[in-house]
């Protein structure tokens, strides 16, 4: 009797301590939406590969609750956080807490640029992204005659992602001269964002380009051309260029259809994959760099097919 | 002319709201040549219809001195259910039945909910927000689903020149209006509003009616969601995010007491139509970005100040009308309320 008890004892210890010395990777998101969903599946797969577990927590778009979560994972003794915030200056009392309790931190997708305590962040490079997009503009535009009238549907004013997928762009088109541009925000609505296009629209009926901040907008822009009369396949007569950044179905069967001319696919995976590299780096006692961006890839027809499997929102 | 706005505007609480449109209107169609055209006009109505639609759903509520929070909720779980049903099964009869079924249920469990755990509106409904919220992204793993672009015909087409929304509104309306003002629904919906204990006391079936009304109210929010997916093209997990707030805000600027009892669905139309056109005078004017919340906050605090002179008028008017039934030289002030704000009355 006492032989089995020893070994069932040992082997509850054992067990502990391979609990023990595996990593746990907390993982605080800010809400869920395709785009976020790709990036964290990205994370999943890259601490499944390394033998990591994940608990994943998501705030549903409140700073509040996205603090009381961090909490909660410095609680069950995380080894890491990686963290897209909700709101920059509520998360750092909580991330303090983590610093105190040795936890690495790294923020993905969206930047604490202010934070004492994020040691590394990993998203997108939105200037670049935007800037893609414009450039293709203003290559199309070229020899566009008479004033451009260019839509561009901006994302929230409060993210940096969009207002630097905005910079970029007008970087983009800089070289296009008598440019008339036409900011319609969206706070990445969709349904702010199709009632935007229709009044730019209205007061401005030669629209030559539209830019989404985000290709699924660009649904919502094909109701507005179609119910025009406006709705022209690319290469045909009176076609509105549209160009868009994410990555996302939307944006790809667009761009297959002819609807839309590029768009630019965010590197979803990558990201997601960078960040528990990163977290794994400084658990390691390795250092890494501060800032590390993920640039997009711009698609059009003739190229997005072919690299459907680069392209995070194309059906599988 | 004044005297017969003011009279207007004592008895029809919505008047006001209606002035404040035309006045924004006015400006508007200085500002911008474009504002004053018939295709304008159009989209501002095709642009508040869902809105609009679920505003009137909302002034019952709130006509009972209730609330819905999760009306937003109900909106992106109803759009959820058709865009997942129509993928799977390719059936729009099966969606469309089920999807207005679920909304009806989805609000009328919100009543029930109510009337059975005795919990505010406010709180019963935005723990419902969040089952709800979360039940669509359970069901769609905050995936975008699109719709066919058959279905574009109920948010893009039209019947008789007419695009299908604002039809679809002008029947909702009508509905609406007939219920509060001929059907006994309407008579037990305001009495609640004006006081719950009275009308149990007097044996209205007020339960049922607070249930229906929860009910209706869901019903017409998923007749808005399947405008907005057919209009946005498709599911977005943001879909219906802070709605709630703009359907509400266009009741109260409609004319409905949040306290409950009194309000028109007209008032609520009308708001909802208000609110579209502080957007569309902005994006007509090709405005900064940045001063958007500027002005729609300036804008409504301006049509609230009218509201609370129209309230003011009325107030004052009715007294005016007693003191003269009385044969008094002054108004009469009752006990704890009186005419302290209407000083034009109060001056005599």
């Amino acid at each position: 009797m006492k032989k089995i008890f020893g070994a069932v004892l040992a082997g509850a210890m054992m067990t502990a301590s391979a609990v023990y010395a595996e990593i746990t990777i907390g993982l605080s998101v800010d809400q869920l939406f395709e785009s976020r969903v790709a990036v964290n599946n990205g994370i999943k797969a890259e601490a499944s590969d390394r033998g990591y577990e994940v608990i994943e927590v998501v705030a549903d778009g409140d700073a509040q609750q996205q603090n009381a979560q961090i909490q909660s994972l410095i609680a069950q003794g995380v080894d890491a956080i990686l963290v897209c915030a909700v709101d920059q200056n509520t998360i750092e009392r909580a991330l303090l807490a983590a610093k105190k309790a040795n936890i690495p931190v790294v923020a993905y997708d969206r930047d604490l640029p202010d934070s004492r305590v994020v040691q590394a962040f990993v998203g997108p490079d939105s200037l670049i992204d935007g800037r893609l997009a414009g450039e293709y503009t203003a290559q199309v535009l070229a020899d566009y005659e008479g004033e451009i009238t260019i839509v561009e549907l901006i994302g929230a004013l409060n993210d940096q992602n969009g207002i630097d997928r905005s910079k970029g762009f007008r970087e983009g088109i800089a070289a296009l001269e008598n440019v008339n541009l036409i900011e319609v925000p969206t706070d990445w609505d969709s349904a702010r964002a199709l009632s935007g296009t229709q009044n730019a629209f209205q007061a401005n009926p030669d629209v030559a380009a539209v830019f989404a901040a985000t290709d699924t907008h660009i649904p919502a822009v094909e109701t507005v051309l179609a119910d025009l009369g406006k709705l022209v396949p690319k290469g045909e007569e009176g076609h509105v260029v549209i160009t868009g950044v994410n990555g996302s179905n939307d944006g790809y069967q667009a761009v297959l259809s002819g609807t839309a001319d590029a768009f630019v696919v965010m590197g979803t995976e990558a990201t997601g994959r960078k960040a528990v590299d990163l977290a794994a780096k400084i658990m390691a006692g390795e250092s890494v760099d501060r800032l590390n961006y993920v640039g997009g890839n711009l698609y059009t027809a003739a190229d997005a097919e072919a690299n459907k499997a680069k392209i995070w929102g194309a059906p599988k | 002319m004044v005297e017969t706005l003011r009279s207007l505007m004592s008895r029809q609480k919505w008047v006001a709201i209606a002035m404040a449109t035309i006045v924004l209107a006015g400006v508007l169609s200085v500002v911008s040549p474009v504002f004053l055209t018939f295709s304008n006009f159009q989209a501002i109505l095709v642009q508040s219809s869902v809105t609009a639609i679920m505003a009137i759903g909302m002034t019952f509520i709130i006509l009972t001195a209730g609330i819905d929070i999760s009306v937003g909720a109900i909106l992106f779980v109803t759009s959820a259910l058709f865009a997942q049903l129509y993928m799977d099964t390719e059936s729009y009869l099966l969606a469309f039945t089920a999807t207005l079924t679920c909304a009806t249920l989805l609000g009328a469990l919100n009543g029930l909910l109510v009337v059975k755990f005795k919990i505010s509106p406010l709180i019963t409904t935005l723990a419902t927000y969040s089952i709800y919220r979360g039940a669509a992204i359970h069901l769609t793993g905050a995936q975008n689903i699109p719709v066919p672009r058959e279905m574009g015909f109920l948010g893009n087409g039209r019947i008789w020149g007419i695009p299908v929304p604002i039809l679809i509104l002008l029947v909702i309306l009508i509905i609406g209006v007939y219920v509060l003002s001929r059907t006994r629904m309407g008579v037990y919906t305001r009495a609640i509003g004006n006081s719950e204990r009275s009308a149990k006391e007097t044996n209205l079936p007020v339960n049922k009616v607070l249930i229906l009304v929860y009910g209706f109210s869901g019903l017409v929010t998923g007749i808005a969601a399947l405008i907005l997916i057919a209009r946005v093209g498709g599911l977005q997990s943001g879909i219906g995010i802070g709605i709630e707030f703009t359907v509400i805000a266009a009741v109260i600027l409609g004319g409905t007491k949040l306290t409950g009892g009194s309000g028109t669905v007209v008032g609520s139309v009308i708001g909802a139509v208000f609110l579209v056109l502080i957007d569309n005078g902005l994006n007509l004017m090709n405005a900064s970005p940045y001063i958007y919340d500027i002005v729609r906050g300036s804008v409504l605090l301006a049509a609230v100040a009218i509201d609370r002179y129209s309230a003011v008028r009325q107030k004052a008017s009715l007294e005016a009308q007693r003191a003269e039934r009385l044969g008094l030289d002054t108004p009469v002030s009752r006990a704890g309320g009186g005419i302290s704000d209407a000083p034009e009355v109060a001056a005599k």
